[in-house]
């Protein structure tokens, strides 16, 4: 499918790996901004544990924006996260208005204070992997998302993080 | 004073005996090992709640000490306790965290606990009902009623939490803790309550330095949400209550959620018998935390690792009846603040995380000061006092030399 001479789910990619790139450099704002207003996100879970699915973090684009605007008064690890993701599929609506897209992630932690920065900083863990289930609106002009659900994997999450993964 | 030498720095403060412990006790490993066998062996420990076993058949994973357990729930409903090991050659006998003895195991039946190593079958009480090839091998020298599983001290108690002891003759569960969990009796135990969150924290720290933070709310200067939401004066005038075995509760006060922008009231959804946003908070010795903030409940168990390292099994709880959009205010009303990517619980491990690195095996010893004294008040450092003052008790160590044996300490202190 093309629109504009440009292929749909290359945009859809592109986009996802932009996302990427501004969470990195944790350019939060940007990053809200390719987020369209109706946008929701969710970091979720299965524990065989309790047998459950679980949210372990939820928010409107509105209660993200909140949440970015606040963190610089809240005591955080400042350690870099990295994430790397691959696009595996993109499936665009019948109507051509939205697009749903799987990808797989992992996410290195690069440390800098989170422990005894004298032996530790400059080491990169490994710090979560899953996947983004990714629901994106489809102008004419814009790719935005609408929805994003992160699906971890892990459940041993030591100290967690402040930041939107 | 200013900045010291090595030897004002190694002096005792100006402070009481007992307003002070030596770092040791969070980093020999002497000391970890005593507190393994004096402490968590003796101990209740509650290890996960019923709702995670809600059918019969259904079993969990766990451990104390080291030690292996499966705690399953039997076709009388009634939830058991065993060492997780095979009393044939030691395999550990359930390998998943968590799921259901209804199905058949590729060695063995369904309604049975198989070890997948020889085959040996035991039922949900913990009586061996199969040995393969039993005759051949043990002719009639050994046979299934001479073996059967290390069964444990097990109650489900407290709002339905699942208790287990090591110990054959513990002090008994109500006696225990039974006091300290009154506050939240009548809440806890209205109706069903039910786990909706689990996560794991494994932290380069001593347990104790994660109770202590769970005992003292002076480190609300830590956390951004707590400062805005919390200091008042009724906040001033919650009270930390000692109890009989090491236990502390902190009195509660209503909190002002709506004063952290994006955050609610959660006075709609509180738990039963309980006034809006209200704050209820049940230390338990050796390291347990029952919160209860309004309407979700969150509950830490520490399992020590090392003398620096601690696994933290975080949980969230509701009510059972909960309808899906309750629960899922329940949930964030847990998780934005306490959970993984929440706004307090980060700070609190970020917290603990750089005490162990200072507080290192072998490092060198120095003095860690719990000698805040407000009358008992949220900034008191008298929960820290009592738990220390029964810790020693349990050792038979002094907390502020631990290579000393345990002295009662001031009066001061017993007057708390
Ligand atoms: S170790 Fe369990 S059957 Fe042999
Ligand atoms: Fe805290």
């Amino acid at each position: 499918m093309t629109r504009n001479g440009a292929d749909v789910a290359d945009v859809v990619r592109d986009t996802i790996y932009r996302a990427t790139l501004l969470l990195d450099d944790q350019k939060w704002e940007q990053w809200l901004d390719l987020c369209d207003d109706s946008f929701h996100y969710a970091i979720k879970s299965f524990s065989p544990e309790i047998n459950r699915d679980m949210t372990y973090f939820q928010g409107s684009r509105k209660d993200l924006a909140t949440m970015v605007k606040l963190l610089p008064k809240h005591n955080t690890d400042h350690s870099p996260l990295r994430r790397h993701t691959t696009v595996y599929t993109v499936d665009v609506a019948d109507d051509g208005k939205t697009a749903s897209a799987v990808s797989s992630f992992v996410v290195y932690q690069n440390l800098l204070d989170g422990v005894n920065s004298h032996i530790d900083a400059g080491e990169s863990r490994l710090f979560l992997v899953g996947r983004y289930i990714d629901t994106l609106k489809l102008e004419d002009d814009q790719v935005r998302f609408i929805k994003r659900e992160v699906r971890l994997d892990n459940r041993r999450l030591d100290k967690g993080s402040h930041w939107p993964i | 004073m200013p900045a010291k030498n090595h030897k004002q720095w190694l002096a005792d403060p100006p402070l009481q005996p007992g307003e002070w412990v030596d770092s040791r006790v969070y980093s020999d490993p002497r000391i970890f090992e005593d507190e393994l066998k004096n402490i968590f062996r003796r101990t209740w420990i509650p290890v996960c709640h019923e709702s995670e076993l809600p059918n019969l058949y259904d079993f969990r994973t766990t451990s104390i000490a080291r030690e292996p357990i499966i705690v399953c729930r039997g076709p009388d409903n009634e939830v058991r306790a065993f060492l997780n090991v095979c009393a044939h050659r030691g395999m550990i006998i359930e390998r998943r965290p968590s799921g259901s003895f209804l199905d058949g195991q590729p060695s063995g039946n369904p309604k049975r606990m198989t070890c997948m190593f020889h085959a040996w079958q035991y039922d949900l009480k913990g009586n061996c009902v199969y040995i393969s090839r039993e005759k051949e091998g043990y002719q009639d020298r050994l046979c299934k009623e001479n073996v059967g599983l290390r069964r444990l001290r097990c109650e489900v108690k407290f709002g339905g939490f699942v208790w287990v002891s090591l110990n054959d003759n513990p002090i008994p569960l109500e006696e225990w803790c039974g006091k300290p969990f009154e506050c939240l009796r009548k809440s806890l135990e209205a109706e069903p309550l039910e786990v909706f969150h689990y996560h794991k924290a494994i932290i380069p720290t001593n347990y104790k330095l994660w109770h202590d933070t769970n005992s003292e709310f002076y480190h609300d200067f830590m956390h951004y949400h707590n400062r805005v939401t919390g200091f008042n004066d009724a906040y001033f005038g919650r009270k930390n209550e000692s109890f009989e075995h090491g236990h502390v509760v902190v009195g509660t006060f209503e909190v002002n959620y709506d004063k952290y922008e994006g955050f609610e009231s959660r006075a709609a959804l509180s738990f039963p018998y309980l006034p809006p946003n209200q704050w209820y908070m049940i230390d338990l010795f050796p390291g347990m935390n029952f919160n209860l903030r309004g309407s979700a409940l969150r509950c830490d168990v520490v399992t020590p690792l090392a003398p620096d390292k601690v696994m933290i099994e975080f949980r969230g709880l509701g009510l059972k009846r909960d309808t899906e959009e309750e629960r899922q205010t329940r949930v964030n009303h847990h998780n934005s603040i306490w959970g993984p990517f929440g706004r307090n619980l980060h700070e609190d491990l970020l917290g603990v995380t750089g005490q162990g690195a200072t507080m290192l095996p072998g490092s060198e010893p120095r003095r860690i000061l719990h000698g805040r004294r407000e009358n008992q008040t949220i900034h008191d450092e008298n929960g820290m006092r009592h738990y220390y003052s029964e810790w020693g008790k349990w050792m038979n160590r002094l907390p502020r030399d631990p290579a000393q044996p345990y002295l009662a300490p001031a009066a001061a202190d017993a007057a708390e």
